[in-house]
């Protein structure tokens, strides 16, 4: 159904060739290859301890890789500043509890502030809230929020980073990327349907999506192509069509899987055997 | 109601109980003195020791209060404080450590030299806390709070100790200024602590953002577009310059840190736009409140003013822990 987007301007892609991440004597990643497209929703798949997060901290530039290229828009990864990475790309990482009493609107507010944009923050801010459903809490204390809550306002707090001045306009994100560590741990089925809705329309106005995912159904809802990640290595990385077959997922995942088509479905519904 | 309403409010309590504290004393000096001008001995008293000695006090205040915003901002827990984690005392073994052996291999020891100890040894302890609490961004409060334990039982030995080889001369300066207070409070040191204390504290006002973005945690801050190695050693080195400044010239008086902060936010929230400010004015406040107080309780003795600080701090750090009970853990992020 939504495979088969046309791909938006060419600036905005992330490349990485032989990708290495060493930290002692243990390598962690090794001889990765790839690439991601903006506009395009990619999911990092592969089982515990395969490299999702090291890799995901690669591309960010949290960790500096042992060997190995990225380039983030065209340019290489280590030209970019934080400040100037910052306004392209926003990540939310693995864990994101909130430890002080911010409300959810001065949270998503510390968001709109590294955007620095130049129209009303508060149109921007019930935007936001409204893409995460947070309306009715914008003034509740992050600490009284539940985990899901509190996972909601980091998200928009990351949206925030990454918001442009006229959302609605054809390309608004083209060249932004958002780096999702995990986002729906957490999340109930409606908000994680309501926000990956949000994702998808975001990703045909030029937005480049990069997510770990453990739940293999929701790669296969919410993916474009997939990165398979095993033990540091690249094993498979293409349209998820191509990728997701069940012997690559058996090679990675070590569980045998069934593959469900339904007709009703655009996508096949993942079960083990 | 706005940051500047907040601001012009505890700013003229500040003023008020500062003019008060003036006016109290073994010698009163009323309002209608003032009006009618002063005595000899009156104005000797106010210039001389009253107002150097008020300034002092709020100066240290504000110094302490700050401190702790940065620490808590920097181990991201608001139970971070000089006293608890061991720096205010590692400050008084360096202040101590100048008084007796300064006095053996140079002589003369002046105020200088003190605060610079004291600050030197101050800031190695916040690293050492850091490096031992904070793995990988995340600070574990057990382990914050049992090594500042081991920090203040090692200082306080070491303290002891060099007071045991001391010999008589020494033994009176370094007694003389563990008892603290704000009684020897002249001009030169009202003049060094406001420059340092209004710089770092100008410094930190500058900082708000990238520390809004630090509570979140060292990656977001990051990928907010913050330097964060940068900024920690900057927590590091100006909250150990205020802490081993106003522990030089004052000794230690703990909790101040820990109360004012946690006041202010829960009046205004987290953000360090107002935090610190608000903080800032609130240490002053409190200080010269209780520095007021410990010279009136029981006049003309004067309560120690750290013993005071503790009176009202102990209780309200048991009160926090309570209040946190189940969520500190040696594993456990608190």
């Amino acid at each position: 159904m939504h495979r088969n987007e046309s791909l938006p301007t060419p600036a905005s892609s992330i490349e990485f060739t032989d990708l290495g991440f060493r930290v002692d004597d243990r390598a962690l990643l090794t001889d990765l290859n790839g690439r991601f497209d903006g506009g395009r929703i990619h999911a990092i798949v592969g089982q515990n301890g395969a490299g999702k997060t090291t890799l995901l901290r690669c591309l960010t530039k949290e960790l500096a890789p042992t060997r190995g290229q990225i380039l983030f828009n065209g340019r290489a990864l280590n030209h970019w500043s934080f400040k100037a990475l910052a306004k392209q790309r926003a990540v939310l990482p693995q864990q994101s509890a909130v430890h002080f009493a911010f409300t959810v609107e001065e949270l998503v507010s510390l968001g709109l502030e590294v955007a620095e944009s130049q129209t009303n923050h508060i149109n921007q801010l019930e935007q936001i809230l409204a893409v995460c459903d947070l309306q009715s809490l914008a003034q509740r204390n992050c600490l009284t929020l539940s985990g899901g809550e509190q996972k909601r306002a980091q998200l928009a707090r990351v949206l925030a980073q990454i918001w442009p001045d006229h959302p609605e306009a054809d390309q608004a994100f083209s060249g932004k990327w958002l780096f999702l560590d995990e986002w729906s741990e957490g999340l109930d089925l409606k908000h994680q349907i309501q926000i990956s809705a949000w994702l998808r329309r975001a990703s045909r106005q030029g937005l480049g999506v990069v997510m770990i995912l453990h739940d293999l159904n929701q790669v296969v809802q919410w993916a474009d192509e997939v990165l398979l990640l095993k033990q540091g290595r690249l094993h498979t990385q293409g349209d998820i069509a191509d990728v997701f077959t069940a012997d690559n997922l058996h090679q990675v995942m070590d569980v045998h899987l069934r593959l469900w088509r339904d007709p009703a479905l655009p996508y096949p519904l993942i079960v083990p055997e | 109601m706005p940051l500047s309403g907040r601001f012009l409010l505890l700013a003229s309590g500040l003023i008020a109980v500062m003019a008060f504290s003036l006016q109290s004393g073994s010698l009163a000096i009323s309002l209608s003195d003032w009006w009618q001008g002063l005595s000899e001995p009156q104005s000797l008293v106010l210039w001389e020791l009253r107002l150097p000695r008020v300034l002092m006090t709020a100066l240290v205040g504000a110094g302490l209060a700050v401190s702790g915003v940065a620490l808590q901002a920097l181990f991201r827990n608001p139970l971070a404080e000089p006293g608890l984690i061991g720096v205010s005392s590692s400050a008084a073994l360096g202040a101590v450590a100048v008084i007796v052996l300064g006095g053996v291999l140079w002589g003369e020891v002046s105020g200088w030299q003190m605060s610079l100890a004291a600050f030197i040894s101050a800031a190695a302890v916040t690293m050492l806390i850091y490096l031992i609490a904070t793995r990988q961004g995340s600070t574990d409060v057990a382990l914050m709070l049992l090594a500042g334990v081991a920090v203040n039982a090692v200082a306080g030995a070491l303290t002891g100790l060099l007071i045991a080889v001391s010999d008589d001369v020494q033994l009176r300066s370094v007694i003389f200024w563990m008892m603290g207070s704000f009684s020897g409070a002249d001009w030169s040191q009202v003049a060094l602590l406001a420059v340092i204390s209004l710089l770092v504290i100008g410094r930190f006002l500058m900082l708000s953002r990238p520390l809004n973005a630090l509570l979140l945690g060292e990656s977001s801050c990051l990928h907010m577009g913050y330097a964060v190695q940068p900024l920690k050693w900057q927590i590091m080195g100006l909250s150990a310059l205020l802490v081993g400044t106003a522990v030089a010239l004052v000794g230690v008086i703990g909790f101040v840190g820990l109360m004012v902060p946690h006041m202010v936010r829960l009046w205004v929230g987290p953000d360090h736009r107002q935090l610190l400010p608000l903080s800032a004015l609130g240490g002053a406040l409190l200080m010269v409140l209780a520095d007021w107080g410990a010279r009136s309780v029981m006049p003309p003795a004067e309560l120690p003013i750290g013993l005071l600080m503790a009176l009202l701090g102990g209780p309200f750090f048991l009160g926090m822990l309570l209040k946190r009970r189940g969520r500190l853990s040696l594993m456990g992020n608190g």
